[in-house]
């Protein structure tokens, strides 16, 4: 298997304090994988390491099949994170244009204004960010993610603030990525929607890590009671 | 070139829209005018009027400080700096376009400013506009290369706010001495020292140099 993304020995420092232990992790087109545990756990920590916005404390990671520079790396991937990443005082379409641009992608506008009519947005297309709703921000902040096409793709909370409407199109449209061979690192606590989506999950605790799969990720009512055992295993190891 | 072209134009729209560092650094220098106004208005002598050119750049230097301190502020809401670091672009080109934009609206902070300056000191800057306007853009540009470069690293920092001026000016000096030794020389002599204007292009380029190679790890966390 050509793997999007591969991490050897990966752990994070700050200080004394050990946010993440030595995780070894791959993940393939078409593979979908769920970060889950209480909080303060590492799950976002663990997310910047992987965009490449924290350095690990040791350890590897390797994007994409083929060798690049950063850049290219880069190109591969789309965050969704905690934050939206979008400027305030430019309006839905100004982001998405000014990050068309960055990425360097054919005909900006046109692209744009695609993602903004796929999630829904072209009502407040040009209204600033900082007047939008936390749920329509949200919704914003993945189009901007996802605008690129990347490959391996890394979602923080990324139901956060959805309507049941949006939360449920978000799913479908993370469906169709994997389906399409993108790669997705889930982190949630929604164990009713990662559970239907990703085939593998890791659970961390105080970045500490446990694997769970197969029958474990079969619906919520399997995830709840495998994932409340894990969380007590990291706990009592640690 | 296009990502220079898109962060320039960020900055400058955002800029417009809120107008929040342009208002500041333009009051300042118009209260530096109107601080010195005071204490050496028109008429008293020329040893007072021989302070003009080094007061006009304490006034631009200290507002392009005040400017470049908000460069990265914006980038701050909302993590948008982390966005920014993800673009697969070379980040050289994005320290371009954050130092273009300063650069621009230091540039319309300084002619004002040099317009309160001629009016409140009776000065006529027709004869020497040209070359002031030259000297003030390489001053402008050696200010602006080197403090995106240190308003980039300060912006992570505790006190952020104290921080980018201990950092830059120190390392200022040269761009100053040149600056203030070729205003000085234009204003009170009508001439422009070669020597000043080499110092000052020599610093900007090093600066440049410097700022763009390194911004690619500055960037990071």
């Amino acid at each position: 298997m050509n793997a999007l993304l591969r991490a050897r020995g990966l752990t994070k420092r700050f200080g004394p304090v050990s946010a993440l232990a030595p995780l070894d992790l791959e993940l393939g087109p078409g593979q979908a994988l769920a970060v889950l545990g209480p909080n303060g756990a590492g799950k976002s920590t663990l997310l910047r390491l992987l965009a490449g916005l924290a350095r690990p404390s040791g350890g590897v990671i390797e994007i994409g099949a083929e060798a690049g520079n950063r850049a290219q790396r880069r190109r591969a991937i789309g965050l969704v994170g905690h934050a939206t990443f979008l400027y305030p005082t430019l309006t839905t379409r100004e982001n998405l244009l000014l990050t068309a641009r960055l990425y360097g992608l054919d005909a900006p506008a046109e692209r744009a204004a695609r993602m903004l009519a796929d999630e829904e947005l072209l009502a407040v297309a040009d209204r600033r960010v900082g007047a939008l709703s936390r749920g329509l921000a949200q919704r914003a902040a993945i189009a901007r993610a996802l605008l690129h096409d990347p490959k391996l793709v890394l979602l923080d909370e990324p139901w956060t603030g959805l309507d049941a409407r949006a939360a449920e199109r978000l799913s479908r449209r993370l469906e169709a990525l994997r389906s399409a061979g993108r790669a997705l690192v889930i982190v949630s606590h929604d164990l009713a929607r990662v559970a239907g989506l990703a085939a593998r999950a890791l659970v961390l605790v105080r970045g500490r890590a446990d694997w769970l799969g197969g029958e474990a990720l079969r619906d919520e009512a399997a995830l709840g009671p495998a994932y409340t055992a894990s969380v007590a295993r990291l706990e009592g190891a640690a | 070139m296009s990502t220079l072209v898109a962060v320039l134009w960020k900055d400058l729209v955002s800029e417009w829209r809120s107008r929040d560092r342009l208002v500041a650094m333009g009051v300042f220098a118009l209260l530096v005018v109107i601080v010195l106004y005071l204490a050496a208005p028109p008429g008293s002598g020329p040893e007072a009027r021989a302070h003009v050119p080094g007061l006009l750049w304490v006034a631009w230097s200290f507002a392009g400080v005040l400017g470049l301190n908000r460069a990265f502020a914006i980038e701050l809401e909302n993590e948008a700096l982390s966005g920014l670091a993800l673009a697969p672009v070379d980040r050289g080109f994005v320290f371009l376009g954050k130092a273009l934009a300063s650069f621009v609206l230091l540039l319309a902070v300084q002619l004002a400013s040099a317009l309160a300056f001629a009016l409140a000191f009776d000065l006529d800057l027709r004869p020497v506009a040209g070359r002031l306007a030259l000297v003030a853009a390489l001053g402008a540009a050696g200010l602006c290369t080197l403090g995106t470069l240190f308003s980039a690293i300060a912006v992570r920092t505790q006190y952020r706010e104290v921080m980018l001026p201990l950092l830059l000016l120190p390392l200022l000096v040269p761009v100053l001495l040149g600056a203030v030794r070729a205003t000085n020389a234009l204003l009170l002599e009508g001439t422009l020292p070669w020597p000043a204007l080499q110092l000052l292009l020599v610093t900007d380029g090093v600066f440049a140099i410097v700022s763009f190679l390194t911004f690619e790890v500055v960037l990071d966390e």
